[in-house]
């Protein structure tokens, strides 16, 4: 079976490694994950490949595993690039499904929160190697490029929202869709009530004729919004 | 190779005489097994590390990962660690047991115990650690005294291995896990002939070369050639009373983990 033990412990070997170099350069953020690390938090990748990681307190920082821990506090399951998004901090992945979370809800709050405030000082690992100016210099560089991509790729997204939303008309503004949404809403509620009452004639009829007053008319249609 | 894979038959004959064992390729009187066993470690025990590094390319790291994953050892648990040697596992078990927790590191061999002993001094492990100079045939343990027994590259060199498995079960707890990391036989027909070539050429040159010593690693060869196959050995264990035993292979079957619970 791929990928056999060897290959998942070297897998793991090399996120543990990484994970906790880089949390030596953000002593805060290495308290608050510890801390967080109550109990064991286990990802199970489904696609593209099968794969789990488990991330446990250890006594010199994070232990990661490469097995289903047997008591895990908290697991998220889902594919590769949900998680790649949540890392990248869209916290839509576990709303819209696209991340299954069970476990310790309040466990998972606490872990979240302590993976939004890492912030390792990626500049004092490269002054540790190249020098204080030089690493100065390059990490200045590498921000500007981060924030200049970030930006780039937003400024993108929108523009191209724009132009397909509002230009060439191909997909229907948010707002048009929210207020379409909304009318099929109200609609399907006043079906709902139309179909009560009609199931409801037959049984009242026999006591409309004995009833000296008219039946009631139905209610008006609800003023539509937004139309 | 055809001459490599006969001895495996003389063993079997072999082992029909009470008396008699294998070392290696070798018949010996049971008696002397252990002795010949601890000449080899004693010739090999300064330069025990950075052989595995080099015969292994590093890989026997990857190998004692997985069987600590799998171990499930707990802060406060008690971890006996048989045929410890230079205390790779043992200092994976002192981190994962914590200061309320225990570990055991056991060899019969004095030289390998000395350096482990060392090595784990040097590296600030202190406190949840003892010392052991015992025989896996006849632990000097009280019954269900651990909850953990990992004897990683030992089972093949124990003179009596049923005997052995036996006392491990005594020792551990009820719930506990045995893990038995060892040499085994590869899947693959293809690795398996890579495999014995390089068995029987690169790791005698590699001792002369580095360890001054090639008989000691021509005995290696020879006993993983001879040690029981992945399904034997989980036989082994069942029949010396563990349950739910699996073996998981490694790198194509050349190492297997089995692991047993102790009922």
């Amino acid at each position: 079976m791929f990928p056999g033990p060897t290959l998942l412990s070297a897998a793991s070997a090399i996120v543990e490694t990484a994970l906790n170099q880089a949390l030596e350069f953000d002593p805060a953020g290495r308290k608050a994950l510890l801390a967080a690390l109550t109990a064991p938090v286990q990802f199970d990748l489904t696609v593209p490949i099968a794969l789990t990681l488990t991330l446990t307190q250890g006594a010199k920082g994070v232990l990661v595993g490469s097995q289903p821990a047997t008591q895990p506090g908290l697991v998220i399951a889902g594919p590769a690039m949900a998680f790649y998004a949540m890392a990248s901090g869209d916290t839509g992945a576990i709303k819209d499904g696209r991340l299954s979370v069970h476990g310790d809800t309040a466990l998972a709050h606490q872990f979240q929160r302590a993976i939004e405030q890492l912030s390792p000082d990626w500049e004092a690992a490269m002054a540790r190697h190249l020098g204080d100016v030089p690493a100065h210099f390059l990490a200045k560089r590498l921000r500007n490029s981060v924030k200049w991509s970030r930006d780039a790729r937003q400024s993108m997204a929108s523009n191209l929202e724009e132009y397909l939303h509002e230009e060439t008309g191909a997909l229907p503004g948010s707002r048009e869709l929210e207020a379409s949404f909304q009318d099929i809403d109200a609609l399907s509620l006043r079906v709902d009530r139309l179909a009560a009452r009609v199931e409801f004639l037959p049984q009242s009829q026999p006591a409309s004729h004995l009833s000296s007053h008219p039946p009631e008319p139905p209610e008006p249609p609800e003023k539509q919004e937004n139309s | 190779m055809s001459d490599q894979q006969t001895p495996a038959s003389t063993a079997t004959s072999g082992s029909q005489h009470d008396d008699v064992t294998h070392f290696g390729f070798r018949d010996v009187p049971k008696s002397q097994k252990a002795g010949q066993v601890a000449e080899v470690f004693h010739s090999v025990a300064g330069k025990y590390d950075l052989m595995n590094d080099l015969m292994s390319m590093g890989v026997h790291r990857l190998w004692k990962r997985f069987t600590i994953e799998l171990s499930g050892v707990r802060p406060g648990h008690q971890v006996l660690d048989i045929a410890g040697g230079t205390g790779d596992l043992t200092m994976k078990f002192s981190d994962l047991v914590g200061p309320s927790g225990k570990v055991v590191l056991a060899d019969i061999n004095a030289s390998m115990l000395k350096v482990g002993r060392s090595r784990l001094a040097d590296r600030g492990y202190a406190g949840n650690i003892e010392y052991v100079q015992a025989d896996a045939e006849h632990l000097p343990f009280p019954d269900n005294s651990f909850n953990a027994v990992s004897i990683a590259f030992g089972l093949r060199n124990v003179t009596d291995k049923d005997q052995a498995l036996r006392d491990m079960a005594r020792v551990l707890k009820p719930g506990g896990k045995l893990m038995v990391l060892e040499f085994s036989k590869p899947s693959n027909p293809l690795l398996s002939k890579a495999y014995d070539t390089y068995s029987f050429t690169a790791l005698p040159f590699m001792g002369k070369l580095i360890a001054g010593d090639s008989e000691s690693y021509k005995y290696l060869a020879e006993s993983i050639r001879m040690h029981p196959d992945q399904d034997t050995l989980k036989g082994m264990m069942e029949t010396a009373g563990f349950a739910n035993c699996k073996y998981h292979n490694m790198t194509g079957g050349i190492v297997a983990l089995h692991v047993g619970i102790k009922p």
